[in-house]
């Protein structure tokens, strides 16, 4: 599951910075995922939680906002949303590397990270009674 | 719990009181860090690397073996093996006596790009032009995890049934090549091969797929050339 991977990256780098700032408690963390980097919302979301059970940054809520992919076509020029497969059995339509416009292959241009944006903490009154 | 209390303060906190830190920190950086670091190592010594990946038991080891039996003779090969199911797998491709290095996964989930690393720290590089690298058994972790490898194989094989590619689609973006095996079986697994291909291309028009049969052999000339024309 590689979804555990990306979450014990997400925790180490929230430690770090638990760490470097014990003035400040996180309570909320806000994650995008890139539509083709076929990370799973729900799946993050447990391994986040599982993970962090018995760390200082217990009880931090997760927020994942997905990013559309869009693609460029070297064919015809295209540049924009990709286009959707409705053959998948997997789950909803899942974005392809057809061009929308001519149907030949287009590159991925957007929509291939996973990356944090934002921390939200709250700052301690007293960090000593708080930790 | 001390730390309970805590969260409990926090909830009540007023909203002055919470801070948003913006940045941007990918996720997926460091692994593709190392991968730029693990082709550019392979660039430097003129070695070609490819990464096989597909379900446990779609013939990733038989094909490996059968390239290995067809390559080895005209330049220096090794083998990656991350997919160590049996021992079995090892002792095949062994038997060949090229460079055969065993990754074990911690997670048993996937490659990635530091174990690959370690690895290529693990063998002679000078006299090798193509190191195979075979992927765990697995359909669901796929692309985030580059290797370094300057291409990436699926295998898929008929007896997966002929849905395989609808249920697993995104194995196939970030591919460069796709080898249906098994297809001696597809009369008796009542699959369509040429379903299977365009599913395939309905994805990803570009995409290279030879049907093989690692079995009676069939295919697997078109797979070397593919692979050397990379
Ligand atoms: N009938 C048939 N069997 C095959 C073919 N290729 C591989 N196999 C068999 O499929 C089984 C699994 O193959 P293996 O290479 O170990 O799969 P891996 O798990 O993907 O490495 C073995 O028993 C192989 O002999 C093929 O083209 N036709
Ligand atoms: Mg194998
Ligand atoms: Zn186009």
């Amino acid at each position: 599951m590689h979804e555990f991977s990306i979450a014990s990256g997400l925790v180490e780098k929230l430690l770090d910075f638990a760490e470097k700032n014990p003035d400040k408690k996180i309570v909320e963390i806000r994650v995008a995922i890139g539509e083709f980097t076929q990370i799973e919302e729900e799946q993050l979301s447990f391994c986040y939680e599982s993970i962090i059970t018995e760390m200082p940054i217990a009880g931090s809520r997760l927020t994942i906002e997905p990013i559309l992919g869009q693609v460029a076509c070297p064919h015809c020029s295209y540049s924009g949303l990709p286009k959707y497969w409705e053959g998948a059995l997997s789950g909803p339509p899942v974005a392809t590397l057809e061009c929308p416009a001519c149907g030949k292959a287009a590159g991925i241009i957007a929509g291939e990270d996973c990356s944090i944006k934002s921390i939200r903490y709250v700052q301690r009154e007293n960090a000593s009674v708080d930790r | 719990m001390a730390n309970e209390g805590a969260v409990q303060v926090m909830l009540e906190a007023s909203p002055d009181e919470i801070y948003d830190i913006e940045l941007e920190h990918s996720l997926l950086e460091a692994n593709a860090k190392l991968a730029v670091e693990n082709r550019a190592l392979l660039d430097k010594n003129g070695i070609t690397a490819i990464d096989f990946m597909g379900a446990i038991g779609s013939g990733k080891t038989t094909l490996i073996t059968k390239l290995v039996e067809r390559l080895k003779d005209k330049f220096g090969v090794a083998v990656f093996n991350g997919d160590a199911t049996t021992s079995n797998d090892a002792d095949a491709i062994a038997k060949q006596n090229v460079p055969v290095v065993q990754i074990a996964t911690i997670n048993g989930c996937h490659l990635d790009a530091n174990l690959v690393g370690k690895g290529l720290k693990r063998i002679e590089l000078e006299n090798l032009k193509m190191i195979f690298i075979e992927n765990i058994g697995n359909l669901i972790c796929p692309a985030e995890f580059p290797l370094g490898s300057k291409a990436r194989v699926v295998v898929v094989s008929v007896t997966e049934g002929p849905w395989m590619v609808r249920k697993h689609p995104h194995m196939f973006l970030g591919s460069q090549v796709v080898v249906i095996n098994k297809i001696d079986l597809a009369e008796a697994m009542e699959v369509s091969v040429d379903q299977l291909i365009a599913d395939v291309h309905s994805l990803k028009p570009d995409i290279k797929v030879i049907p093989t049969s690692c079995k009676r052999g069939t295919g697997l000339d078109e797979v070397v050339d593919a692979l050397l024309a990379i």
